[in-house]
C-alpha cells in the first residue's frame, strides 16, 4: 500500500503545484503532467501485485477519534486501478494543447486541481473498505468532477448541464448512503465485509437501492439523462476521463456490493441483465439519432455500460444457476469491457475535441472531410470506432466475444433464465449491428465526404499532445484485440474477490481466449494481404482523384451528400414508441418552390417524462407557495421563530 | 446586603428594555456594549466560591473584551461610517416595543417556573433574564427596519444563549471552549455585516432592509 499511497501523494502534489504555478502557463502544464504522468505509473507499478498474484494490501486511518477510514487493495480494485492510471495521464498529457487559452490560465490550474482530486477520489473509491470512507470519497468524486463539467461556466448551457450533473449524482449518493444506512442498521459495523451477515431479505433491498445510486452514476438507462448534458459542456480531456472512467465506478460499487452481499439470487441476474438489455439498445439508437458529435459518445457510453450490465447480469444468472462457465465468461467479458470501453470511448472523446477544437463545431451536419485535414485523428478515430462497434480484430470484439461466449453456455438453462439468456444474445447482436450503423454514420458525416462549411474546410491537425495519446489509445485497441491473452487473465485475476463465484480453470480459459486470438490475427492478416493486394494490382496504374461524391455532376455541392439525420433516421424510426421524433417540414407545393425548410429532433423520453411526469407538476406546486418568499427580512426572522417554537414544542 | 448577581441581572433586563424603547443607534450601540459587560461577568459571580482557574480568567477578560469593547466600536464604526440619516425607523412603535418586552418578561417567568428544572439556587433568575434577552433579540431583528439594528438583535439573541448556557450547565472548562468558538463566529458575523450594510446603504443609499425587497426574484 506505501506505493500506492505514495502514487497518490505525487499526484496531489501535481495538483497543488498546477494551482502555485499557474501564473507561469506552459512551466504550470507541463510540471503537472509531468508529476500526473509519473504519478500514474507509481500507481500502476502499485497495483501490478494485487493483480498478479491477489494479495491484498490495506491500510487505515483514524478520522475525527470516531471513524476508521480503512482502504483495501485488492484484484478487483487493482483491476479498475488499470483505467484510471492508464487513461488519466493520457487525458492530462492531452490537454497541454487541448487547454491552450493562456488568457484563461487561472481556470486552468483550477481546471487541473479538481482533475488531480478527480483521479484521487476514483482511486480511493476503487479501494475503499468500509462504508464511511467509501461515502466519503464517492462524495469527492462527484464534487470534483462537478467542478470540472462547470469549466466553462459563463455558457448558460454549461451551468445547466452542470447542475443537471450535481442533482443527478447527489440523489444518486443519497440512495447509496440509504442502502448503506440500512445495511448499518442490521450489521451495527460499518465493515463491508459485513454485509454478508444482513438477512437475505433486506440483502435485496439494499442492492437495489445502491444499485439506483450506482445506476445513476454510470448512467443506466433512466438514470442516464445526465451524460448527454454533461459530456458536450464539460473539455474534451475530462469528457474522456468522466465517460471512460468515472461511469465506471458504478460499474465497480455494483461489482463490490455484489460481491460482499456474497448474494445468489436469480433476481439480482435478472434485474442487472434486464437494465443492461434496456439501456444498451436505448443508449445506441438515441445515439443514432444525436448529431451533436459528444451528445452522441455519451450515448455510447450509456450503450456500453449496457454492454457491461449485460455481462454482469450473464454472470450473476450463471452464479445463481451453479453454471460456472456462465458465469465466470459473463463477469470477465462486462470486467474487459470496462477496460476496453474506457479506452476506444476516451480515443473517441479526444477525437471529438479535436475536431471541436480545429473547428469550433460539435453538429456532425457540419463538418466533413475531415479525414484529409487531420490524418491522424482521422486513421485514430476510425479505430475507436470499429472497437466500439465490436468488430474485430479490435478489442471490443474481445470482450463481447467473451459475453457472448458465457451467455451461449447459459442456453442449457430452462425456465426464466433461458429466456433472459436469450434475450441477452439478441440484444447483443442488435447493439452490435447499431453500434457500426451509427458508427459508419460518425465517420461517414464527419471525416468523409467533402467539407460542408467553411469552418471544417479551415481544419489541421492539432499538436502532437493531442495526437500522441490518440495513437497510444488506437495502438492498445489493436494490441488488445490481437494480443488479447494477459488481458483476459487480468479480468479473471479481478473475478477472484467474488467469493460465490468459482472460476474456471485457467488453462480453459486459456485455450478459448488463444483461439479467439488466433481467429483475431488471422483476421488481421487477412485485412494487410487484402490492402496489400490492391496496392500490388494497382502499382504503377494511372490514378485519378475527384472530389468525393463528384460522381460526374458538372456542379457538384456539398449538399449532396448524405447528412446524419437521412443516414440514420429510418433506424431510428423503427424504434418509434421508445424514441419520440418531432419533425418540421414545410412541405413543397408548387412547381418552383420557394424556401424549404426540414428538421427532425430525437427526444429522450427518460427526459420528456421526468420533464412532464415529475418536474412540472412539482414546480407548479411549488410555483403556489411562491409568496412565502416575499423579501421581508423581518418576516424571514419570524418564520425562523415559528420553525424553533415548533421545534420545542414537538421534540 | 445587595445581591450582586441578582443587580447584574436587573441591569441586563433594564438594557433589554431600554433598547427596545431606544430612539437612537449610537445609543443603542451604548447599551448593547454595557449589556454584553454584564453578561459576561455573570457567570463570574454566579459561580460563588469556586476557584476560577487562570485559563477561565483570561476567557472571561477576553469576552468584556469582544463583547463589551471590540463589537460595539464595530458597530460604532458602520454607524458613522454609512451615516445613517435617519435613525431608528421603528415598524412597530417604541412604546408597543417596550410593552411587548414586559410581556415577553413575564412569559419567560412563566416558562421558566414551568419547565421545573432542578436548577441551583438562583440559576432560575437567570435563565428568566436568559429567554428575556434572547425573545427580545428576536423581536428587535423583527420589529425594526434598519439593517443595523438586525445586528444588534442578532447580538442580543446570542447575549441570550450564552446565559442559557450559564445557566443550565455545570462550568466546566470546555465550555468555554464552545464559547469562544460561538464568539469568534459572532465577530466575524459582525465583520460581515459590516460590510454587507455598506454594500446596501451604496447600493440603496440607505441601509433600511425593506428596500431589499427589490432583490427578490
Amino acid at each position: 500500500m506505501d506505493t500506492f499511497v505514495f502514487s497518490l501523494t505525487v499526484l496531489l502534489a501535481g495538483g497543488l503545484f498546477a494551482l502555485l504555478a499557474f501564473r507561469q502557463f506552459s512551466l504550470m502544464k507541463a510540471g503537472y503532467i509531468a508529476l500526473t504522468v509519473s504519478g500514474s505509473l507509481i500507481g500502476l507499478y502499485a497495483i501490478k501485485v494485487p493483480l498478479v498474484d491477489g494479495t491484498l494490501v490495506t491500510f487505515s486511518i483514524t478520522w475525527l477519534h470516531l471513524f476508521t477510514l480503512s482502504f483495501r487493495l485488492d484484484s478487483l480494485s487493482a483491476f479498475f486501478l488499470i483505467p484510471i492510471f492508464a487513461v488519466c495521464p493520457l487525458a492530462v498529457f492531452y490537454s497541454f494543447h487541448y487547454m491552450d487559452n493562456a488568457a484563461q490560465r487561472g481556470r486552468v490550474a483550477v481546471n487541473y486541481f479538481f482533475l488531480t482530486l478527480l483521479i484521487i477520489s476514483m482511486a480511493l473509491v476503487a479501494t475503499a473498505d468500509n462504508v464511511i470512507s467509501f461515502a466519503l470519497v464517492w462524495e469527492l468524486m462527484s464534487l470534483s468532477s462537478f467542478f470540472l463539467v462547470m469549466h466553462d461556466y459563463q455558457k448558460k448551457t454549461t451551468r445547466r448541464a452542470g447542475y443537471i450533473y450535481f442533482i443527478f449524482s447527489h440523489v444518486g449518493a443519497m440512495f447509496i448512503f440509504a442502502a448503506f444506512a440500512l445495511a448499518y442498521s442490521y450489521t451495527g459495523t460499518f465493515d463491508f465485509l459485513s454485509f454478508a451477515d444482513i438477512p437475505g431479505n433486506i440483502k435485496i433491498i439494499v442492492f437495489f437501492l445502491a444499485l439506483v445510486g450506482f445506476g445513476s452514476k454510470a448512467g443506466i438507462f433512466p438514470l442516464h439523462m445526465w451524460l448527454p448534458h454533461a459530456h458536450p459542456a464539460a473539455p474534451s480531456n475530462i469528457s474522456a476521463i468522466m465517460s471512460g472512467v468515472m461511469i465506471k465506478m458504478g460499474i465497480y460499487g455494483i461489482f463490490r456490493l455484489y460481491a460482499n452481499l456474497g448474494v445468489t439470487d436469480l433476481i439480482f441476474g435478472e434485474a442487472v441483465l434486464t437494465l443492461g438489455i434496456i439501456s444498451g439498445i436505448l443508449g445506441v439508437v438515441y445515439a443514432l439519432g444525436k448529431h451533436d458529435l459528444k451528445k452522441l459518445l455519451a450515448y455510447h457510453s450509456v450503450e456500453n455500460i449496457g454492454i457491461i450490465l449485460i455481462g454482469t447480469g450473464i454472470g450473476m444468472i450463471g452464479i445463481a444457476s451453479e453454471n460456472m462457465v456462465m458465469a465466470s465468461f459473463g463477469f470477465a467479458g462486462g470486467l474487459l469491457h470496462v477496460l476496453n470501453h474506457s479506452i476506444f470511448k476516451s480515443l473517441l472523446f479526444f477525437g471529438a475535441g479535436a475536431v471541436l477544437q480545429k473547428t469550433g463545431v460539435r453538429h456532425i451536419d457540419q463538418l466533413g472531410g475531415l479525414m484529409k485535414r487531420m490524418p491522424t485523428t482521422g486513421k485514430t478515430f476510425l479505430i475507436g470506432s470499429v472497437s466500439i462497434s465490436g468488430l474485430p480484430p479490435f478489442n471490443g470484439f474481445v470482450s463481447e466475444f467473451l459475453i457472448y461466449y458465457g451467455a451461449f453456455h447459459g442456453l442449457t438453462l430452462g425456465g426464466s433464465s433461458f429466456i433472459f439468456t436469450m434475450l441477452a444474445i439478441l440484444s447483443l447482436a442488435i447493439i452490435g449491428g447499431l453500434a457500426a450503423a451509427c458508427f459508419s454514420k460518425v465517420v461517414g458525416v464527419v471525416f468523409l465526404g467533402e467539407p460542408r462549411t467553411e469552418k471544417a474546410a479551415g481544419a489541421f491537425e492539432p499538436g502532437f499532445t493531442m495526437t500522441l495519446p490518440m495513437i497510444l489509445l488506437a495502438a492498445t485497441c489493436v494490441v488488445i484485440g490481437v494480443f488479447p491473452e494477459p488481458f483476459v487473465l487480468a479480468a479473471f485475476q479481478g473475478l477472484k474477490s467474488i467469493k460465490t463465484l468459482h472460476l474456471v480453470d485457467v488453462n480453459e480459459v486459456a485455450m478459448i481466449v488463444g483461439n479467439l486470438a488466433f481467429a483475431a490475427r488471422l483476421f488481421l492478416g487477412v485485412f494487410v494481404f487484402s490492402v496489400l493486394i490492391r496496392k500490388f494490382f494497382y502499382f504503377k496504374k494511372e490514378i485519378t482523384e475527384g472530389a468525393t461524391w463528384g460522381c460526374g455532376f458538372t456542379q457538384p455541392t456539398t449538399k449532396m451528400q448524405y447528412t446524419g439525420t437521412s443516414y440514420a433516421i429510418s433506424i431510428v424510426d423503427f424504434f418509434r414508441p421508445f424514441v419520440h421524433i418531432r419533425t418540421n417540414y414545410s412541405g413543397i407545393s408548387r412547381i418552383f418552390p420557394g424556401r424549404t425548410t426540414y428538421n427532425t429532433r430525437v427526444d429522450d423520453i427518460a427526459e420528456t417524462a421526468l420533464m412532464d411526469r415529475i418536474v412540472s407538476p412539482v414546480l407548479y406546486l411549488l410555483a403556489k407557495l411562491r409568496w412565502i418568499q416575499h423579501g421581508h427580512i423581518q418576516l424571514y426572522i419570524g418564520y425562523i421563530i415559528v420553525t424553533i417554537i415548533v421545534l420545542l414544542l414537538f421534540i | 446586603m445587595i445581591n450582586v448577581t441578582e443587580s447584574i441581572l436587573v441591569i441586563t433586563l433594564l438594557s433589554v428594555l431600554l433598547s427596545l424603547g431606544s430612539t437612537r443607534l449610537i445609543a443603542l450601540v451604548k447599551i448593547m456594549a454595557l449589556q454584553g459587560i454584564m453578561v459576561s461577568l455573570t457567570p463570574l459571580f454566579l459561580r460563588g466560591d469556586d476557584s476560577l482557574g487562570s485559563g477561565a480568567i483570561i476567557f472571561f477578560q477576553i469576552m468584556i473584551l469582544i463583547k463589551g469593547l471590540l463589537i460595539p466600536s464595530l458597530l460604532y464604526m458602520a454607524v458613522k461610517k454609512i451615516a445613517i440619516k435617519r435613525e431608528i425607523e421603528p415598524i412597530i412603535g417604541y412604546h408597543a416595543s417596550i410593552l411587548v418586552g414586559l410581556v415577553i418578561l413575564i412569559i419567560s417567568v412563566f416558562i421558566t417556573s414551568h419547565l421545573r428544572l432542578s436548577l441551583p439556587a438562583g440559576h432560575d433568575m437567570v435563565l428568566i433574564t436568559a429567554i428575556t434577552t434572547m425573545a427580545a433579540g428576536f423581536f428587535l431583528m423583527m420589529a425594526r427596519s434598519k439593517a443595523i439594528t438586525q445586528v444588534i438583535g442578532y447580538l442580543m439573541l446570542e447575549n441570550g444563549i450564552y446565559l442559557i448556557g450559564t445557566a443550565l450547565t455545570k462550568h466546566s472548562h470546555t465550555l468555554y471552549v464552545v464559547e469562544f468558538g460561538v464568539l469568534l463566529d459572532l465577530l466575524v458575523g459582525v465583520m460581515i455585516m459590516g460590510i454587507i450594510l455598506h454594500n446596501i446603504n451604496s447600493a440603496f443609499d440607505d441601509a433600511d432592509t425593506t428596500l431589499l425587497r427589490r432583490l427578490k426574484d
